[in-house]
């Protein structure tokens, strides 16, 4: 509503400042004698001035001027702080730290105190005055460049683009700005409005806008002398620069939160909760498109209580997006359609930094799942809290939770997100690559804590990742991806069984899979084993069996037909193991 | 050709009172040529150290050589490319001009990936096609000495064997003198000559891979060779 509200006085505003003068400008001149210094009337809904002269006209013109002197003095700002804010990065160390130092010391001082003096070096006038605010806020507009800047240098594509030697200059222009644009756009759009602000109160000091000009400042100075006679005179301007005032304001919030308001949260849309006994998960025909590219084409499996089911698949296989699906995580434009039942989820991701917010302490968090969720007391979630940390073997957990994500290494991190996923009482946990971002020994220990949490709480757990060793090392039962479908469902006993000794997997993608994985006995000499060509894209239609252009066992029948999923393989000709049929035929 | 020499290289991160030392005295050459994987916990500075040798981070003391044309391939797919910029531009960004168009598609098509990809945003790639976007930009610069920083820890096995195939083949045609960093000992024997074993800044072991791996002398080393995930003797199975 607020929002609405805003932009469209904003927009009023920017019609006003482009079409006032042109609509009102020969009424705000037209001098009434017949009527000086008068209340508001049916001829002059706002009463007139000193001179006869249309008070409401007078408002409506004086809107170019304020409007576009406050842009000036916002242009100003945000030009100088762009360049005071970015010459560090572009300067080096030592220089950029003494013009730090140098905005440090500026900015301690009030921005309306360096404008008062400022204006009187100056001299009076409208441009001077802009010039005067404008130069004043270049300090805070530089400090929040340099902040922001800082932050972003931090990230490794700053550093990539260094080693390749990409210049400073470059670095600021195309890098580092932007991606700090959003804060600074939202920052310049409040600062229009305090700008606006500070100019009707320098001109209604007399230190703005001198007459015959006029802004709203000097409206509101002239009406202020009348104020007992025609009210009106002195509430119009002051309105306007309320109004207006506000309007930058509440912009900036919105526009605000529309950058930044991509926070994840934890949503359900799009799938039904069940009670306890049944699958711990079924899904029924799955399917993910963004626009005319599908890359979840029709998925279906069900996970019991209990069960640890590993998803694997190259890159771009929609392994990722099937478990982002069943947590109801995919957001728009992505739209997912088919039936999923899921018991209550826990989700981990690859990086927990971006799915734990990096401006609350960890104990915050972690009880705010609690209280929203089971309506536990603040305090009785804190304890929870410790309690769920130690049970994630996080050592010296009441310090751990006043402590904040940044503060944790990467394996800390991944056991808050899972201790986190514990606060409530999930059946299902759903973990994305959970430990790509760790190092083996802590991979190792998040695999067995996910185990031992399956073990101990009932919980099915679906483990997607890339990683063939990882999945057997944790999953009894694997679910191959490839182009949007499964094309294999099969026990890890099969998928870790010697494909040469009659068992092993039946789909020739899973057995291309498996001989690319190396290990400690890889004999060095040789070419791993790969897949030859490329995973169709989700945007390629593809008629028959997706794997034929790939698969060594390929006939005409698999370029022709697709193999339908049979609830083990989609496959013409898969490898038969003679151990299977023995087994079944006992 | 060049070696990659450090030279008793120690690196101090933080200021004053509360830095702290990351790399601690590290003596170590890769021959020119040669590939040597370095192995350790997360932690331990083994990507500090790799900074260090591409002056990302300065040194409190040793030396390292060379330093330039040396190119670093970084560890996370997810920060290393710039959000706002097309996969074209960024590998193009360090080549020279007029050959630009042609070079992207021959370095995505190096990497296994779609040339048309160009246009996208590393948003719309998967993790493992944009650590591919990654290797390929590295490779722009025509290093003579590659660090490769975790490359292969968010690619999946298939890709993962292109990439290993491809940089051992990449490494024999030009030479390359390359430092592998990862945490998967398979794919460190795989691609290395010699090996050496990080611990809290210290390399703790180092030798031909055949024989640190097969008989560890460091306690630590048999700590790291016992977690590595196998999937022959699989556990869970
Ligand atoms: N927001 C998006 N817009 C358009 N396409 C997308 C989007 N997110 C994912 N995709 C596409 O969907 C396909 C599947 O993506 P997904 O993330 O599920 O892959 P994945 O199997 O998890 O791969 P990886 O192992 O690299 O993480 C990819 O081709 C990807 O490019
Ligand atoms: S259906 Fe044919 S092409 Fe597809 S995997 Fe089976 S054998 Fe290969
Ligand atoms: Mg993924």
């Amino acid at each position: 509503m607020l929002r609405i509200a805003a932009l469209l006085s904003l927009l009023f505003l920017l019609f006003l400042t482009g079409l006032g003068p042109i609509i009102w400008g020969d009424d705000a001149l037209a001098i009434d004698t017949a009527a000086l210094a008068q209340g508001a009337s049916a001829a002059h809904p706002m009463g007139t001035d000193g001179l006869g002269r249309d008070v409401l006209a007078r408002i409506m013109v004086a809107s170019r001027l304020t409007v576009g002197l406050a842009l000036l003095t916002t242009a100003i700002a945000v030009a100088g702080g762009l360049v005071l804010g970015g010459l560090p990065a572009v300067l080096g160390p030592r220089a950029g730290r003494l013009i730090n130092g140098f905005v440090g010391l500026v900015v301690a001082f009030p921005g309306l105190l360096i404008a008062l003096v400022l204006a009187v070096v100056f001299g009076s006038g409208g441009t001077a005055a802009a010039l005067a605010i404008g130069v004043a806020s270049i300090p805070s507009f530089a400090r929040l460049t340099q902040t922001l800047a800082a932050s972003v240098a931090g990230r490794d594509f700053i550093a990539a683009a260094r080693v390749l030697g990409v210049g400073r200059v470059r670095m600021l222009y195309r890098h580092i700005l932007p991606n700090i644009a959003e804060p600074l756009v939202v920052q310049a759009t409040l600062g229009a409005g305090g700008a606006l602000l500070a100019f009707a109160a320098l001109s209604f000091l007399g230190l703005g806008v001198q007459s015959p000009g006029y802004d709203w400042g000097v409206l509101l100075n002239e009406g202020l002398n009348r104020v007992y006679i025609n009210p009106a005179a002195a509430l119009g301007p002051g309105l306007a620069v309320v109004l207006a005032g506000l309007a930058f304001n509440v912009m900036g919030e919105y526009a605000a939160q529309a950058f930044g308001g991509r926070s994840r949260v934890i949503r359900t849309r799009g799938r039904s909760s069940r009670p306890a006994p049944g699958p711990a998960l079924r899904v029924r025909d799955l399917t993910v498109r963004y626009g005319d590219a599908v890359p979840v084409k029709g998925v279906s499996f069900e996970v019991v209580p209990g069960e640890r089911v590993g998803i694997v698949g190259e890159s771009g296989s929609g392994k990722s997006l099937t478990a982002l699906a069943v947590s109801g995580l995919v957001e728009p434009p992505g739209q997912v359609s088919g039936d999923i039942e899921a018991a209550e989820t826990a989700m981990v991701f690859q990086d927990p930094m971006t799915s734990l917010n990096p401006a609350l302490r960890i104990a915050t968090q972690l009880a705010e799942v609690a209280t929203t969720h089971e309506g536990m007391s603040r305090r009785a979630a804190r304890s929870l809290a410790v309690t769920r940390l130690t049970d994630v073997h996080i050592a010296q957990a009441a310090r751990v939770v006043r402590q904040y994500p940044h503060e944790l290494s990467g394996g800390m991190r991944q056991r808050a997100m899972i201790a986190m996923g514990l606060m409530g009482t999930p059946r299902l946990i759903i973990a994305d690559e959970p430990t790509t971002a760790l190092d083996v020994t802590v991979q190792k220990q998040i695999l067995d804590l996910l185990r031992e949490v399956s073990t101990t709480t009932g919980a099915a757990i679906v483990l997607v990742s890339h990683d063939l060793a990882v999945v057997g090392q944790l999953c009894s039962r694997v679910l191959v991806m490839y182009a949007g479908v499964i094309v294999e469902d099969l026990p890890v006993s099969r998928l870790t069984a010697e494909p040469d000794a009659g068992d092993g997997p039946a789909h020739p993608y899973t057995r291309a899979l498996l001989a690319a994985v190396p290990d400690l006995t890889a004999d060095r000499s040789r070419p791993l084993a790969t897949i030859p060509g490329r995973m169709p894209s989700p945007l390629d239609v593809t008629g028959g069996c997706p794997f034929a252009p790939r698969c060594p066992r390929a006939d005409s029948r698999c370029h022709a037909e697709t193999p339908a999923f049979d609830g083990a393989v989609a496959c013409w000709h898969p490898h038969t193991t003679e151990h299977v049929l023995k087994e079944e035929s006992r | 050709m060049t070696a990659l020499e450090f030279h008793g290289v120690s690196v101090r991160l933080g200021r004053g009172r509360r830095a702290v030392t990351v790399v601690d005295d590290v003596t170590l050459t890769v021959p020119s040529g040669g590939v040597t994987g370095l192995v350790g916990e997360s932690g331990c500075g083994k990507t500090t150290l790799a900074r260090a040798a591409v002056g990302l981070v300065p040194l409190s003391g040793g030396a390292i050589h060379p330093r330039s044309r040396v190119q670093l391939v970084f560890q996370d797919p997810y920060s290393s490319l710039d959000p706002r910029m097309t996969v074209g531009a960024a590998i193009a960004e360090a080549l020279p001009r007029r050959t630009r168009s042609d070079e992207v598609s021959r370095l995505l098509d190096l990497v296994g990936l779609d040339p048309a990809l160009a246009v996208r945003l590393p948003r719309h790639l998967s993790g493992g096609q944009r650590q591919r976007v990654a290797l390929a930009r590295a490779l722009t610069a025509r290093p003579e000495v590659v660090i490769a920083d975790e490359i292969t820890s968010a690619l999946d096995v298939s890709v993962q064997g292109l990439v290993l195939n491809l940089v051992r083949e990449i490494q024999r045609e030009l030479g390359l003198t390359m430092l592998f960093i990862s945490h998967n000992l398979a794919v460190v024997r795989y691609v290395s000559d010699h090996v050496a074993v990080m611990r809290a800044g210290r390399i703790v072991e180092s030798g031909p891979v055949e024989q640190v791996l097969s008989e560890p002398a460091d306690a630590y080393t048999r700590t790291l060779l016992a977690a590595v995930p196998t999937l022959r003797s699989a556990p869970g199975a």
